[in-house]
């Protein structure tokens, strides 16, 4: 751990070097905001094996699987689940300036931000509806063997908690807005949650949609 | 050395950090929606006795229907089996053992073992004024609240409750196997409970990393707040894995998913049977460890306690257990060895299972050595102590028959293995559960228990569980089916009937024996006239009991205390030359300044 280094006058006269890493170090978070991030990594790596637990199945149901996909079923499109990877990527960068914006004190920045992460987490949304209904006139419902429903449960379940996010970036964006603004705590960690939405549903395009 | 009434500046820190609020003082605030961890200690308590009361009745019907087939129960039957004459009928004995099975598991055991002492003792033991997330922690009661109330309404549908046993098979507890709104209730029930246990794992784990008062290394935390915070790392790991199964089997149910149906195979490909037991034990053997490791840690500290001799080799326990968290993530296929599995994959199953009994036998080895030449003091909580270290010894040594392979398939799914879990999840985490509780009364209630009373509650417990488990691994070895409705239709059981009866006649006279405790508890939490406590009743030496009263305020230290050694600093013949007394207290300074050998011993 890099410790600062206090006075000149305590070198007998040399300047310090600059130390590596010093402002990273006076941003380390302490006391109640180093509790709430510890406690919300935790929360988030009790939380990813619960989609672990959902892969494991996935895998487990396509090994077990005679022909996957089934020979009946429509092709799953790739282009505009593609596209949302890219809305939802954009939209994890936009809530990062966001992060950065309401450290340093730039609310109205900070605001804006967040209301373009919680547009595009509302695009998302929108395109995925669009696929549910193609797939579901093509004739993929959920009770039509494991292929659609493990598609079906995947999609809907990471949806939700899009949904949660976008509610809580759009409260967050409301609130940078008015008097009782948000603290910069409360910015990172829905932050993270909104980056973490976005790495499940990186995993879940490459193995639902690509492979 | 500062005197007493000067602050170091790293107890300055951790008091800016925990700043004094004043207690709540509405009825509501203070008894129902608290924040504070001691409260809510008490509401996981009184919830998970309650439902231990409901487990072990229902464990009563299941041992009457072993001992006397289809005959009426007597007293509660005709109230509760009117339309077969007060008779156990088939499918009420399956809702019966499944539900004992799931009561006593999530909503018995865990919330007194995890949930009340949990949130009572650690951040009492490592110097907290509270947990680091306290609405968190009532969140999590409420949530497990609505579990325990999910299970209680599923008695009411149509259908009636759960009743494709405790463990939930696919396709038994699918809709083709259990139609029906009572056991989709009660898999709901459980994703909430999972809800709950991993909000409080949250809590625990982040509490123990930042809260620990100044002084309190790593190394001089108590065995109890190891194993707890232990079990919370487990809780955190795995208990989202059983609420993905959960998730999937409840979309299986009402909206028709197919990730358990076999059906259709054909056509499109099915669902797996076998995907629900992955699931399942992935999440089921790190439970096993969940539900002992806490008392582990509280026998550790207890035993030492009441021996006057500081815990034998305490690395070595900690770091065993800690082997054993590791360990139990990888042996779960030791409960599937039937489904066909690669028979390479269940050796190596095999051997991290077998290999798991040594760090284990290692921490029961510590506890001996520890209790060894102590001066022992047989206050009820060490009875209870000592007896929980004898029922986890024979359970764990007939764990090893079932690790093993070739075993195995002769005692799958027989009473021997029914007794084997009994042994360990059941008796030893009760009896952990009892020394927990005996010990800790007098900082819950401020008040001291009946030792009479609890002593006798000792030997009916000691001994009715080891005599109906025991017969339970007797009637198991020789070839009984577990779940049976009536065991005696074979006729390689028909043999077995006198044995069956006797045992039942000794759980009877265990759950009887379960009212002195009922008696002395209900006696001694509302009569005016019971014992006030001291702080220090026991005389030992962590913070909850030297360094605050009994029961503590609402901010537990007046101030935050500065830890200067181990929790077992026992008869150590400077201190008794400083103070007159065979203990000192984690955070007690010695007069005339004790030598650095007693201030800065680490465990």
């Amino acid at each position: 751990m890099a410790r600062p280094v206090a006075h000149g006058d305590d070198l007998g006269g040399h300047r310090p070097a600059p130390v590596y890493g010093l402002a990273r170090y006076r941003r380390r978070a302490r006391g109640a905001d180093r509790t709430a991030r510890i406690g919300m990594a935790v929360f988030l790596g009790s939380w990813a094996m619960l989609f672990v637990g959902l892969f494991f199945a996935y895998g487990f149901v396509r090994a077990r699987a005679t022909a996957w996909p089934p020979l009946d079923a429509p092709p799953l499109p790739r282009l505009l689940p593609g596209l949302n990877t890219l809305v939802i990527a954009a939209s994890s960068l936009v809530v990062a300036r966001a992060v950065s914006a309401q450290e340093l004190g730039r609310r109205r920045s900070a605001g804006a931000s967040l209301a373009l992460a919680a547009l595009l987490g509302a695009i998302f949304l929108g395109l995925q509806g669009l696929v549910w209904t193609a797939l579901w006139r093509g004739g993929l419902v959920p009770s039509g063997g494991p292929y659609p429903s493990v598609f079906y449960m995947f999609t809907a379940f990471h949806a939700l908690h899009v949904l949660v996010g976008l509610v809580a970036l759009t409260w967050l964006a409301l609130r940078a807005r008015g008097s009782s603004a948000p603290s910069p705590t409360d910015v990172r960690l829905w932050g993270w949650y909104w980056h973490f939405v976005g790495a499940v549903w990186a995993a879940l395009y490459v193995t639902i949609y690509l492979v | 050395m500062t005197p007493a009434d000067q602050v170091t500046p790293a107890q300055a820190l951790m008091e800016a950090a925990q700043p004094i609020h004043a207690p709540p003082t509405s009825f509501w605030r203070k008894y129902v929606f608290s924040i504070d961890h001691k409260v809510i200690a008490k509401q996981f308590l009184w919830a998970g006795l309650l439902f231990l009361l409901v487990g072990g009745a229902l464990a009563m019907l299941i041992r009457w229907q072993w001992a006397f087939p289809y005959r009426p129960v007597p007293v509660v039957g005709g109230l509760l089996f009117p339309s077969s004459g007060g008779a156990i009928a088939p499918a009420s004995y399956q809702q019966i053992f499944t539900t004992h099975g799931l009561v006593m598991i999530f909503f018995a055991v865990t919330p007194v073992l995890i949930g009340c002492f949990g949130n009572l003792l650690i951040p009492l033991m490592i110097g907290a004024r509270d947990m680091a997330f306290p609405k968190l922690n009532m969140f999590s009661f409420w949530a497990f609240l609505l579990s325990q109330l999910l299970v209680l309404a599923s008695f009411l549908t149509e259908l009636g409750s759960a009743g494709a046993g405790w463990t939930t098979y696919t396709p038994l507890s699918t809709n083709v196997g259990m139609p029906g709104l009572g056991q989709t209730l009660v898999v709901a029930a459980i994703f909430v409970t999972g809800v709950s246990s991993t909000m409080g794992a949250v809590n625990y784990v982040t509490t123990v990393i930042r809260l620990r008062a100044p002084g309190m290394t790593w190394m001089r935390l108590p065995l109890t707040i190891w194993g707890l915070w232990l079990t919370a790392i487990l809780n955190a790991l795995f208990v989202p894995v059983l609420g993905s199964a959960a998730l999937l089997l409840l979309l299986d149910r009402e909206l028709g998913t197919q990730f358990f149906l076999p059906a259709a195979a054909a056509v499109r490909g099915g669902g797996d049977p076998i995907l629900w037991q992955h699931l399942f034990w992935i999440f089921g053997h790190p439970e096993v460890y969940i539900m002992i490791l806490p008392a582990w840690g509280i026998l550790g500290d207890v035993i030492s306690f009441f021996s006057r001799k500081p815990h034998h080799w305490y690395r070595g326990t900690v770091w065993a257990m800690i082997v054993v968290t590791v360990l139990s993530a990888m042996v779960y296929g030791h409960h599937m060895f039937l489904t066909g599995m690669s028979p390479l994959l269940g050796e190596g199953f095999m051997l991290f299972t077998l290999l798991i009994s040594a760090p284990s036998m290692l921490i029961v080895l510590n506890w001996v050595l520890t209790a060894w030449r102590g001066s022992l003091h047989l206050d009820t909580p060490m009875l209870f102590a000592l007896g929980t270290a004898f029922v986890f010894g024979v359970g764990g040594l007939t764990g090893l028959f079932l690790g093993d392979i070739s075993m195995d398939l002769y005692l799958h799914d027989t009473l021997f293995v029914v007794g084997h879990f009994h042994f360990t999840m059941a008796a030893a985490s009760f009896m952990g559960s009892m020394t927990g509780v005996y010990f800790w009364f007098p900082k819950m209630f401020g008040r001291r228990l009946d030792e009479r009373l609890g002593k006798a509650h000792f030997w009916f417990t000691l001994l009715g569980l080891t005599i109906v488990f025991g017969g339970q691994l007797l009637a198991g070895y020789a070839g009984q089916q577990r779940r049976l409705f009536d065991p005696f239709q074979y006729e390689f059981i028909r043999g077995l009937r006198g044995l069956n009866r006797w045992t039942s006649y000794f759980a009877f006279a265990l759950f009887a024996g379960q009212f002195l405790f009922v008696v002395n508890f209900f006696r001694t939490v509302f009569s005016r006239r019971a014992r006030p406590a001291d702080p220090n009743p026991w005389r030992v030496t962590t913070l909850e009991w030297t360094s605050t009263s009994s029961p503590p305020p609402f901010h537990n230290f007046d101030r935050i205390p500065e830890v200067v050694r181990g929790p077992h600093e026992f008869s150590n013949p400077d201190v008794l030359r400083l103070t007159g007394r065979d203990f000192a207290g984690q955070a007690e300074l010695l007069p005339g300044g004790g030598r650095p050998a007693v201030a800065g011993g680490k465990g």
